[in-house]
């Protein structure tokens, strides 16, 4: 009892949560506003949990942030998947904002070319090639939406638990993690053997975290294997995927 | 010389084995009518190379008669080890062609090699030349029957397992080709498996297994004893037998009852002969070749071969001697009554059996007539070979032109309709009856001189009780054979329906066989009834039964002649014998018995057919108890099968309510215990990756605790 | 902003964990494959976040991996979900439950006990026409929501 009363600014917005994308979910429930009220207040409360500046920056994460989480709750819950989709690349697009936020605008360029330009188009197109008729019943109804919702919370409530703890001990060592992170100069490599040993990809020289510059000379010095790799594996999943594919006669799906 | 006894040594053997494989590989497809050629060939190559061992391998010692190499050394066995490399053909060591080393368990070495001695090379001469006839005539008797090939690919595998066993080297060996003949014998049998009656095949599988398990004892306590199966340390060396029998008293004697008992059941001795009889039910000349002429005889070249430990068992002797009476008269008391002419064969192929154990027991009286009385033995095997296998080959000629009818009320005076059988049926039945001159002659004399000399040693009573019971079982046997003969071939002409039918010649005959009767001579003397008639053997069957009437006939001279006593001796193991000549006072006794029984039957079922019928109303239960076999099958199987089946029942629930019951609630509780987790297998992937985020959130938990500590 | 969670980690959690209940609880494959694909959305925020915190270029590597595999994984997906639909002719996951015990009802019979479909009123979402066919005047491309309804009572 204690251990909820000491973490119930915790609890409160998991439940909350909870209840809220469990009403949401498409059924035969017809009290989604409600649902929307009660995720809308978990978001409120959640934001209360974490650590920021009251600059700027820390008002951009809050923007971004909440767009993200708001169309995160809609593609799951939308009775309509072609809404889904769309939902969906919003939520690519906060993360691609995020991303940003976080100094990895290569990633950031990436992601936005790789889903929004060109996975979510090819979903849209097999949507609409498939249901062609709109909307159909398994698109109305969730399984399991309760069991669902209580285990994804469960889950995320412990992810947080963890993050706050180490959260903590961060800012016993500085005072204020995220501006100590967000200002502090990056560490030169002292050496190139503890540059070698400790990480492989730490900045070098007047390089920041993120320079396209830093991230492709780690990508084709240090990495250079797991890029040939992963060529490969493309080469192999387009060659499945036409294998896969069904043959049929044209003009049909 | 060496290459030449392996050579030949290993021919006997590998021409049937080959012929055998190339047979049942390619018979069916490819050769059909022509499958004997291989067998016959075989068995031609392998008699011929008997006859090269038996004529090199004691060479140039007939005449002598205590050769110096006859005596055997005690330390040969160490000298058949350091020579082992080169191969030696000599009196005392016989022929040995090395095979390979077959087992090798701890000290127990087993080597497959081909051992050949006096008496090994007798038995194969004997073996293959009966089955080279044999086989010839089945390529006549068994024409158009649809497992032709069959039958001959199982003939060569018989006479390789056959001449397998009589070239052990050791009793593991023996032991293995012990078994194999019994396969073949049980193959054979049960021939014609579609007849119900085939299950003799089983009942002689079964019977068999009560003697296998007593051999098997016996080579296991050999090996305990003497740490070896070799013959040449278990049999022929006298110190180490002598050792074993001061190192484990009692032991000898036990052994030697346990090998009996397996010569017992090979040998249908009393009380497991009723398998032998009934084994008739196979194509007769598998009767002929396996149970009358060789297999049957294994159980006497068993004990034969094994008279070095027997010669320590007096009382194991004993007992073999009167095993061998009991059976040899209850066997000719049978015979007296059947109407079945092959059953008359098959109780005087017991009978006769018995006759040797009876001669082989009658060892006992000392070591000075021991090898007399095992020669005697082995004599009679011989000559007992060549005549039976012709009265089972004559009986099989009858039964052939009988339309497979045996049953000698419904046909009588053949002996104009057919001649050839006519005849040899006779030289068979006079040299069963022991017939002055002919080949029973000799060798029963033989055999009552070896139990006369038993009469005058301490067992006196024993062995005079013993000598009346085989006088007695010869004028029987006299008398049996030819109430057969008189019943078949003479009185007035008779046939039965099946043998007048045009094509009716038996169910494994077809139209092809008619078409070889019309070119037989002796078939159909009268031609214009010739479809009327029944038709003699052809030439394929003909002229083997001429030729065992010849042996028949003539092979008992090399009794009389010493030829098979001097050569007999050369046996390693064997006790010196002491001189001896013709016993005239038996002979006399053994002409008159036979004429006595001879003529009795001729006064029973030629002249006054009525007597016999007279006496089978006043002797009733006598007449009923030989006529229903001494009821062994029925007893046997009132106090051995019925309560075996009571037990197999109540087995056969306990297994069914009990050890099925348990079993299945071990299924059970699985079953039971799934039923709630089989409600999560849905077949729903969500359901499958609802479970794995549980597994991960304990994982999480899991890791959090870890952590949670530092 | 007050606590002591660092707000992308947050945002991190909240979409894998909203992915995750998208993939439980949805039975369209294709939002079920989106929903993966915004659970790995999460993964890669985080590893960002966390190569910030260590102050070097490895979280953001990983990413790229991960964005190659999530490339790969849609391809395949996708190629898979037309093989199915070709059997189907539906994206519902629950007419693929032949892994089922023998004896256990077939999720698809579920849809009788719901009731009555609720149908979306909103409207209907534009539609492709298929390539290659010729426009036919008696049936026009815009579906009617008769049709519309017919298609969906018939899963």
């Amino acid at each position: 009892m204690s251990w909820i009363q000491q973490n119930w600014p915790l609890l409160l917005p998991l439940v909350l949560g909870a209840i809220g994308v469990w009403l949401l979910m498409p059924g035969k429930r017809a009290i989604r506003p409600l649902g929307g009220l009660a995720a809308l207040g978990a978001l409120a409360l959640g934001f209360q949990l974490v650590a920021g500046g009251k600059d700027i920056h820390g008002a951009m994460y809050v923007v971004i942030s909440t767009f993200c989480l708001i169309a995160a709750v809609l593609m799951i819950t939308s009775r309509n998947p072609v809404y889904g989709a769309l939902w969906f690349a919003l939520v690519t697009l906060c993360v691609c904002g995020l991303f940003l936020l976080q100094s990895a605008p290569f990633l950031a360029a990436a992601s936005i070319i790789v889903y929004a330009g060109a996975i979510i188009v090819t979903f849209l197109f097999v949507m609409m090639l498939a249901q062609q008729s709109g909307a159909s019943n398994y698109d109305q109804s969730s399984r399991q939406p309760f069991v669902a919702s209580v285990i994804a919370f469960t889950l995320l409530g412990m992810l947080l638990i963890t993050f706050q703890s180490w959260g903590v001990q961060h800012a016993k060592i500085q005072n204020d993690p995220l501006q100590a992170i967000a200002t502090s100069p990056p560490t030169p490599a002292t050496t190139s053997e503890t540059r070698t040993v400790h990480a492989f990809s730490r900045p070098v020289g007047q390089e920041q975290i993120g320079e396209l510059r830093g991230l492709g000379r780690a990508l084709f010095s240090d990495f250079l294997f797991s890029v040939e790799i992963a060529g490969t594996l493309l080469l192999i999943a387009s060659i499945g995927a036409i294998a896969l594919a069904p043959r049929r006669a044209q003009g049909t799906l | 010389m060496s290459d030449y006894a392996q050579l030949i040594l290993w021919l006997i053997p590998g021409a049937p084995l080959i012929a055998a494989g190339f047979i049942a590989l390619f018979g069916k497809l490819f050769m059909g009518e022509r499958s004997h050629v291989p067998c016959v060939a075989a068995l031609a190559v392998a008699f011929a190379c008997s006859l090269a061992l038996l004529v090199s391998i004691v060479p140039g010692t007939f005449h002598e008669h205590h050769p110096e190499g006859a005596s055997f050394e005690g330390n040969d066995g160490q000298q058949y080890t350091q020579v082992d490399e080169e191969q030696v053909i000599s009196p005392t060591k016989g022929a040995v062609a090395l095979g390979y080393e077959w087992l090798d368990i701890g000290t127990m070495q087993v080597r497959i090699d081909l051992r050949a001695d006096a008496i090994s090379a007798i038995m194969l001469a004997m073996v293959t030349g009966v089955s080279l006839l044999v086989a010839i005539f089945a390529s006549g008797y068994m024409h158009g029957d649809p497992g032709y090939a069959r039958f001959f690919a199982a003939v060569s595998l018989f006479v390789f397992s056959m001449c397998m066993l009589v070239l052990s080297g050791n009793f593991v060996q023996l032991f293995m080709f012990w078994e194999a003949v019994g396969l073949c014998s049980y193959l054979l049998i049960g021939f014609w498996f579609k007849k119900p009656s085939a299950a003799a095949a089983k009942k002689a599988f079964v019977i068999n297994r009560i003697g296998d398990f007593g051999l098997l004892s016996g080579v296991f306590l050999i090996w305990k004893t003497f740490g070896s199966v070799d013959f040449q340390t278990v049999l022929f060396n006298a110190e180490a037998i002598a050792k074993a029998n001061v190192d484990h008293p009692g032991t000898l004697p036990l052994i030697c009852l346990l090998l009996f008992i397996g010569a017992m059941g090979k040998s249908a001795q009393f009380p497991l002969h009723v398998w032998l009889p009934d084994a008739m039910e196979g194509p007769t000349p598998v009767s002929a070749l396996i149970h009358a002429a060789t297999m049957v005889t294994a159980g006497v070249y068993l004990v034969a071969r094994s008279t070095p430990l027997f010669m320590y068992a007096p009382n194991v002797q004993l007992f073999v001697s009167a095993i061998g009476a009991t059976t040899a008269l209850i066997s000719a008391l049978i015979a007296l009554t059947q109407y079945d002419l092959k059953r008359v064969m098959a109780y005087s192929t017991v009978s006769q059996l018995g006759f040797m154990f009876m001669a082989l027991g009658a060892a006992a009286a000392g070591p000075k007539v021991a090898t007399f009385a095992v020669m005697a033995a082995m004599f009679h095997l011989f000559t007992h070979a060549y005549f039976k296998a012709l009265l089972f080959l004559a009986s099989g000629s009858v039964m052939h032109s009988m339309g497979d009818v045996i049953d000698m009320r419904r046909f009588s005076g053949l002996r104009h309709a057919l001649p050839v059988t006519h005849w040899t049926f006779l030289c068979g039945a006079l040299a069963l009856a022991g017939f002055p001159l002919m080949a029973g002659f000799w060798s029963k004399d033989d055999i009552l001189v070896a139990l006369g000399n038993g009469m005058q040693s301490e067992h006196k009573t024993f062995f005079t009780v013993i000598f009346a019971v085989a006088v007695l079982t010869a004028l029987l046997t006299a008398f049996y054979t030819f109430r057969a003969y008189f019943m078949t071939f003479w009185g007035p002409e008779k046939f039965p329906e099946e043998a007048l039918q045009p094509h009716g010649h038996g169910a494994h005959d077809d139209h092809g066989h008619g078409h070889a009767v019309s070119h037989d001579p002796h078939a159909t003397p009268d031609h214009a009834h010739g479809e009327a008639r029944p038709h003699d053997a052809p030439p394929a069957m003909a002229w083997p039964l001429r030729i065992l009437a010849v042996c028949a006939v003539g092979i008992g001279f090399v009794g009389p002649l010493h030829l098979f006593g001097n050569y007999f001796e050369r046996t390693p193991g064997l006790p010196d014998a002491a001189p001896h000549g013709l016993h005239l006072g038996p002979m006399l006794m053994s002409v008159v018995i036979a004429l006595t029984g001879i003529a009795l039957a001729y006064k029973f079922y030629v002249k006054s057919p009525e007597i016999p019928a007279g006496l089978a109303i006043k002797l009733r239960p006598l007449f009923g108890l030989s006529q229903g076999k001494f009821f062994f099958d029925e007893i046997f199987t009132a106090i051995l099968v019925a309560p075996l089946r009571i037990i197999a029942t109540l087995c056969a629930l306990f297994d069914k309510f009990v050890l099925d019951g348990v079993v299945d609630s071990f299924g059970a509780l699985p079953r039971f215990m799934s039923q709630a987790p089989r409600r999560l297998h849905g077949g729903l992937t969500p359901a499958y990756a609802t479970t794995m985020l549980i597994a991960v959130l304990g994982c999480i938990v899991c890791v959090m605790q870890l952590f949670a500590g530092q | 902003m007050n606590g002591s969670i660092h707000p992308t980690l947050l945002v991190s959690a909240a979409l894998f964990a909203l992915g995750a209940i998208g993939f439980l609880t949805r039975r369209n494959l294709i939002l079920m494959i989106l929903s993966a694909e915004m659970m790995l959305h999460g993964v890669g925020l985080a590893m960002v976040t966390f190569g910030q915190i260590h102050n070097n270029n490895e979280g953001q590597i990983f990413t790229i991996f991960v964005l190659t595999v999530a490339a790969c994984e849609a391809g395949l997906a996708l190629a898979l979900i037309l093989s199915l639909y070709h059997r189907t002719k539906s994206l519902d996951m629950d007419l693929w439950s032949a892994l089922r015990e023998d004896d256990m009802p077939s999720p698809v019979g579920d849809d009788s006990t719901r009731g009555p479909v609720e149908i979306d009123k909103r409207p209907v979402p534009p539609i492709l026409t298929p390539a290659g066919l010729p426009l036919d005047p008696k049936t026009p491309l815009q579906p009617t929501r008769s049709s519309h309804e017919e298609t969906a009572t018939h899963v």
